[in-house]
């Protein structure tokens, strides 16, 4: 089943046009890495699938269900509030500066929206929330704030405050960009974890190794369209297109 | 804490010790060759300003006369009337002459004898139905702060047939100019005024037919011209040459130019009366500090009272001005702007006076007495909800984008996200602006004197004029610092309770 499905998405700033027609979708229990220069519209593309951006054009559906779909003249119509917050619950995110609730203990942080949003029982969603931080390597770290924690731990709360809402599928932006090289690796280990519970995952990154290791599939993005698509070993090892070999020598150059 | 609890001592071991000294401290000397009068500018026909800006006056007419017959300069200044008695005392005035009211100062200062015969009367509005001084049981009277009008009715010699009529009042206001007093009776806020009868026949004339002056007067009293205590030998002078011009016919000729003749009551032979200028001042320094005390203590009140309100009112409407301010409709967006502009942009004394006055001059709503306190927290509140508004948005601009995000994503909806994740943050991060305001506001609450209402540094002025003494400004000074001390100890633990994150 197709948990993610975009087509023929365009999205401008202005005069400039970052999305020129992008179509994708994801499909349950796959983890898919974009990657691409800077500019390239790779965290505008996912920031339109977390319905943080609106789309100009194009459809979007989250597991088969419409939330924009196109008017017929190139214009996207999304579907009412209600319903877009209904469909937000199928997917989490997870940020390049983490984005915790500096004012809320780590627990609270990863408890209070399963709380007050999906009105589940709080003795129960602190329970859960509680496995989910010692799952990150967070044990006895529950009453800490964020101000306390290194960039590596809070991006793991980040991702168990993802996790305790239930998503059908995560998305990541840059999730390891604000990160140490060494702190990277402890990250990548918990996206392993969680690609071998067939979480379904979109993470959009410049890291090519990092992509590489946790990902299905590659698609590869240049100036607001996707150039190459593919399994790590075609779109890493064996490129076919030219931007994508300049993109990942440009990139073995500065590593 | 502790160091600064003893600077704090020490800070009010010197203001005091500062005041007690500045009592014993004679002011200069003058310079001979000029007299400097001081008056009340806003007191004609005796001293005022004219339709060309100069000061003119009777008073200032004889004091002209005087001066040139003497070979002086006369330097006219017009004073702050609840000062008068420092303006004196440090000698940056020589004398007060300014249809300045003998009757119940005698022992406060060095008079002339008296050269006007003055009574007080008491103006209502024609057709009010009060014709008589009983029928102004159960009314609002105003007078001018510290005016004969005032002394008469609460000052220490006041006679027992005035302070019972006091008495039957509803309530006895004050204000610190007639024009005030005048737009008081005219919007319906007082039923009278109570004044000098020159000043009275004066701005009778002036002002046409919508008011009377009521038959009975409440008490005849005199004009003298007013050095500080023991300057006879100014006085002399000054008292000969009036002498010399009422012998010449000089003085009546100027009194015929003013329409005072009738009231004139100077004659060559009279002299000037000595006998009460023994001061009875109390010695005891503790005395006195506990005497202005507890006769500030209903303007403490006040004060905080003004304070509490206001905070209570524009702290929350300073979030939905916020709101506004930041409305994704533009009109909306753009009147609040123009109002932050204009709260920001004029002084708040004269929004007090827009809100207490505006609805008789703008729709011709006559509002009532108690309405004065109302308008005072309206005003304050409008004037600091602007402040805050703007202090607010800093604050929620200030929270990262990325929260905001997060919260959208996590499903969180638009009140949840700001009661739950923005709202907190900003308040940690407004904490030391919103003090500031808040500090300031202690000392605004001052400009509360526009619309009569007598919070403490009014009483503080008045207690100072009435006992030709700075202490209780002082006073008033130690107050104020003591309040926003604590104001600010309160917002640093608020602070301080509020680190826990960062």
């Amino acid at each position: 089943m197709k948990l993610l499905e975009i087509e023929n998405l365009k999205k401008s700033f202005g005069e400039l046009e970052v999305l020129k027609d992008i179509s994708m979708s994801v499909e349950e229990g796959e983890v898919v890495s974009i990657i691409g220069s800077s500019g390239s519209g790779k965290s505008t593309l996912l920031r339109c699938a977390a319905l943080l951006e609106r789309m100009d054009g194009g459809t979007l559906k989250y597991c088969g269900e419409t939330a924009a779909e196109d008017n017929g003249q190139g214009k996207s119509v999304y579907c009412s509030r209600k319903k877009l917050k209904e469909l937000s619950g199928d997917f989490g995110m997870v940020f390049q500066n983490f984005n915790l609730f500096p004012h809320y203990s780590v627990l609270k942080n990863v408890t209070d929206a399963p709380v007050a949003v999906q009105k589940r029982n709080k003795q129960e969603v602190i329970k859960e929330a509680k496995e989910l931080l010692k799952k990150v390597g967070l044990e006895g770290k529950e009453d800490s704030y964020p101000g306390q924690l290194s960039g590596g731990q809070q991006q793991r709360v980040a991702i168990a405050r993802a996790l305790a809402l239930k998503p059908k599928m995560l998305f990541f932006d840059e999730p390891t960009s604000a990160l140490d090289p060494e702190i990277t690796a402890g990250i990548l280990k918990v996206l392993k974890n969680l690609a071998a519970e067939k979480m379904t995952m979109v993470i959009v990154t410049h890291e090519i190794e990092f992509a590489r290791n946790v990902s299905d599939r590659i698609i590869f993005m240049d100036s607001g369209l996707i150039v190459e698509e593919g399994s790590p070993y075609d779109v890493i090892d064996n490129p076919k297109n030219e931007r994508t070999r300049e993109f990942l020598q440009m990139c073995s150059d500065t590593d | 804490m502790c160091k600064r609890l003893h600077i704090l001592i020490a800070i009010l071991a010197v203001i005091l010790i500062s005041t007690y000294a500045a009592e014993y401290v004679n002011a200069e000397e003058n310079n001979e060759s000029r007299l400097i009068v001081g008056f009340d500018a806003e007191f004609p026909p005796y001293g005022y300003k004219d339709d060309n800006g100069e000061y003119v006056g009777f008073d200032l007419d004889l004091a002209e006369e005087v001066c040139s017959r003497n070979g002086w300069e006369l330097v006219k200044q017009p004073i702050n009337w609840n000062s008068k008695d420092m303006e004196l005392n440090t000698g940056s005035i020589d004398c007060i002459w300014n249809g300045f009211t003998m009757n119940g100062r005698e022992n406060d200062y060095t008079w002339s004898s008296p050269y006007i015969d003055n009574s007080q009367v008491v103006i209502v509005k024609s057709g009010s139905g009060i014709e008589k001084l009983k029928d102004l049981k159960g009314k609002v009277v105003v007078v001018q702060m510290d005016s004969s009008a005032q002394a008469a009715f609460t000052g220490e010699d006041a006679e027992e047939e005035n302070i019972k009529l006091a008495e039957s009042f509803k309530e006895l206001q004050q204000v610190s100019d007639y024009n005030s007093a005048f737009m008081n009776l005219e919007a319906g806020t007082v039923d009278a005024i109570c004044m000098d009868i020159g000043v009275a026949k004066y701005q009778l004339d002036s002002r046409g037919k919508d008011f009377m002056m009521l038959d009975e007067y409440i008490s005849t009293e005199q004009y003298g011209i007013g050095f500080k205590s023991g300057n006879t030998e100014l006085r002399d002078k000054v008292q000969n040459t009036l002498l010399e011009m009422v012998k010449d016919g000089t003085f009546e000729e100027i009194a015929e130019k003013w329409g005072l003749t009738d009231c004139i009551c100077l004659d060559e032979n009279s002299v000037a009366d000595d006998s009460n200028t023994d001061t009875k001042k109390k010695d005891n320094f503790a005395e006195r500090l506990a005497d202005v005390i507890e006769q500030l203590g209903s303007g403490i009140f006040a004060t905080i009272k003004i304070f509490i309100f206001t905070l209570l009112f524009a702290l929350p409407l300073g979030l939905i001005v916020t709101f506004l301010r930041m409305s994704k409709i533009s009109v909306i967006r753009w009147l609040t702007k123009i109002y932050i502009s204009i709260m920001r942009g004029t002084p708040l004394m004269l929004q007090l006076l827009v809100v207490f006055f505006g609805p008789y001059y703008l729709f011709g709503l006559s509002v009532s007495n108690s309405y004065r306190f109302y308008a005072v927290i309206i005003g304050f509140s409008l004037n600091y909800a602007a402040y805050f508004a703007e202090i607010y948005r800093a604050g929620i601009e200030a929270v990262p984008i990325g929260q905001r995000e997060a919260a959208m994503v996590l499903g969180y909806s638009r009140t949840q996200i700001f009661r739950k994740i923005i709202f907190p943050q900003m308040v940690k991060r407004v904490l030391p602006p919103v003090t500031n305001e808040v500090i300031t506001l202690v000392k605004d609450t001052s400009l509360a004197f526009v619309l009569a209402y007598t919070e403490m540094f009014t009483l503080a002025k008045q207690v100072a004029a009435a006992n030709t003494s700075i202490m209780p400004l002082f006073v008033a000074g130690v107050f104020y610092y003591v309040f926003n001390f604590a104001v600010a100890f309160f917002m640093e633990c608020l602070e301080k309770k509020l680190s826990y994150y960062n």
